[in-house]
């Protein structure tokens, strides 16, 4: 009898252990592998983790808290006094700078069946199985400036930012907290680089280049010398008295009245 | 003097066989520089935009050198056949132009393939991919010319920025000024496309599921006819200019060894 009891405090001391370390994760790297991005976080599911407190005959829904990691300073609670959920939104928080805002509601996932995550390859069924698996936090670029938008608004988060993300169970007759998870481990959104701090310069000069230019110059340079070579040769291989350039002007005697012809060289 | 003149036959029939040579690559030069000019990749207005687009002019100089190597390999070949003092000194003159040229544009080619980085294309492709406010009408042309290649290059290579589709979420750009990051971690381009050109499911490729987005970099796509262009203009060139170098000396002597 005394052994029963012990047993059944181990046991639900050991349900309040595996309570206390579930925390929301993000999604599958495998699966996701854009995760996060500069102002989406996309979180796998609470998969099994309120199975404990679920009763079969009643309905719950859970909703998911979203907050900086700054924001612990100033207000880290879900709860009012009375275990009823907080109802706050991105913009009363200022995107969750003042402390935790709701981020989205959605039934419970089904701990039974959970989606097959191999089905990702089928074109028909990858809506289905992204849907019931993760939720994305930020993807709602439209509702912040939609008057219209009722639902829970889910706007882009900010960059270079840790978050902390919380799910709570619901139930849904009496709107009362059931069950919650821990905060979850910090989780930051991505920065962005400058593009004009990328250096464009191309570095060394290549063998191919340095081959090409130093060649061809010592080619070029023996070209003309050649020319020149070839082109002295022929002024000079000619005989004076037949070369043109060398021949001295021609002397008439009529020109110069008086005087005899000069002596040839 | 049969020996003398043996001696002279077959150097002039080496000068034809070179002088025939030259003609012909001259040709294949001009045909291989217009298919470089002609642009079957599309990359020009990458080339453009980065104000470093030598290897065209390169290109350009090799269309026109080819067809002159070719006119004076005939001039060359008729004046070794005459022995003709005058038209050989034409010959080599206006040789020695075209040799200056050619060995401009092979420099050229072979210097300006060097700035051809990863990086130069990526700074390119994040300052004016789908940049929308442009600051005069250059800026405008050399953006839109950008944007389309680069669209052109996405969908046709199946791949995503130069180095992958990180680059978009790694660096600022003028894309993200435009386009909010929840909507477009990177342009839907880099999405898998069905028949009709639409993304086969845009949640999969905004969140990365391999299978929905083009993992991989278009640097390779980028670079390959680039590099064949450069390699092709450079050494094909200087391997014209080794052959014609030693046609112009034989020429040269056979010149200065002409009598009057």
């Amino acid at each position: 009898m005394r052994g029963n009891w012990i047993v059944l405090a181990f046991c639900s001391l050991g349900q309040l252990y595996a309570d206390q370390s579930l925390k929301p994760q993000t999604a599958a790297a495998q699966l996701a592998t854009n995760n996060p991005t500069l102002t989406t976080i996309a979180l796998e599911k609470p998969f099994c983790m309120f199975d404990s407190s679920l009763h079969p005959n009643k309905s719950y829904t859970v909703y998911l808290y979203a907050m900086m990691e700054l924001a612990i300073a100033i207000s880290s609670l879900v709860t009012d006094n009375r275990s009823k959920p907080l109802d706050s939104t991105f913009q009363q928080t200022s995107g969750g700078r003042l402390g935790p805002y709701k981020a989205a509601l959605f039934n419970v996932p089904n701990c039974a069946s959970p989606p097959n995550l191999a089905d990702v390859g089928d074109i028909n069924k990858v809506s289905d199985v992204l849907k019931q698996y993760l939720f994305r936090v930020g993807n709602d670029e439209t509702c912040l400036y939609d008057p219209n938008f009722l639902d829970v608004c889910n706007p882009p988060l900010t960059p270079d930012t840790t978050y902390r993300f919380k799910y709570m169970l619901v139930d849904n007759t009496d709107c009362i907290m059931k069950d919650q998870t821990l905060w979850s481990d910090p989780i930051k959104t991505r920065r962005v680089k400058l593009p004009m701090k990328i250096d464009t310069g191309p570095g060394r000069r290549s063998g191919g280049m340095i081959v090409i230019t130093s060649i061809l110059s010592v080619f070029v340079f023996l070209l003309l010398s050649g020319f020149l070579a070839s082109v002295s040769s022929t002024v000079r291989v000619l005989p004076k008295g037949r070369s043109r350039l060398l021949r001295p002007p021609k002397w008439s005697p009529c020109d110069h009245p008086g005087h005899t012809e000069p002596a040839p060289n | 003097m049969s020996k003398d003149d043996n001696s002279v036959h077959i150097f002039q029939g080496l000068l034809i066989l070179g002088n025939v040579v030259i003609g012909m690559c001259g040709i294949a030069l001009t045909a291989e520089c217009i298919f470089f000019v002609s642009d079957p990749h599309g990359l020009y207005p990458l080339l453009e935009a980065t104000e470093n687009d030598d290897i065209y002019a390169a290109a350009w100089i090799g269309i026109f050198v080819g067809f002159a190597l070719f006119s004076l390999s005939v001039l060359g070949i008729t004046g070794v056949i005459k022995s003709n003092k005058t038209l050989l000194l034409v010959y080599i003159i206006l040789m020695l132009i075209t040799y200056a040229f050619e060995m401009a544009s092979c420099i050229t080619a072979a210097t300006h393939q060097d700035f051809l980085t990863p990086n130069l294309f990526l700074k390119q492709m994040l300052e004016r991919y789908q940049k929308m406010e442009t600051d005069n009408n250059n800026d405008k042309w050399m953006s839109e010319g950008v944007t389309k290649t680069w669209n052109n290059l996405m969908l046709q290579n199946h791949c995503c920025g130069v180095h992958g589709p990180s680059d978009w979420q790694k660096y600022a750009s003028a894309f993200r000024s435009s386009y909010n990051d929840a909507d477009y971690p990177w342009p839907h381009q880099c999405c898998v496309m069905d028949a009709r050109g639409s993304p086969v499911n845009l949640d999969g490729c905004k969140l990365g599921v391999p299978g929905y987005y083009n993992s991989n970099g278009c640097y390779d796509a980028i670079s390959g006819p680039m590099n064949r262009q450069a390699w092709g203009v450079a050494w094909f060139g200087f391997a014209i200019l080794c052959w014609t170098f030693w046609v112009l000396l034989g020429t040269m002597f056979y010149w200065s060894r002409i009598e009057y």
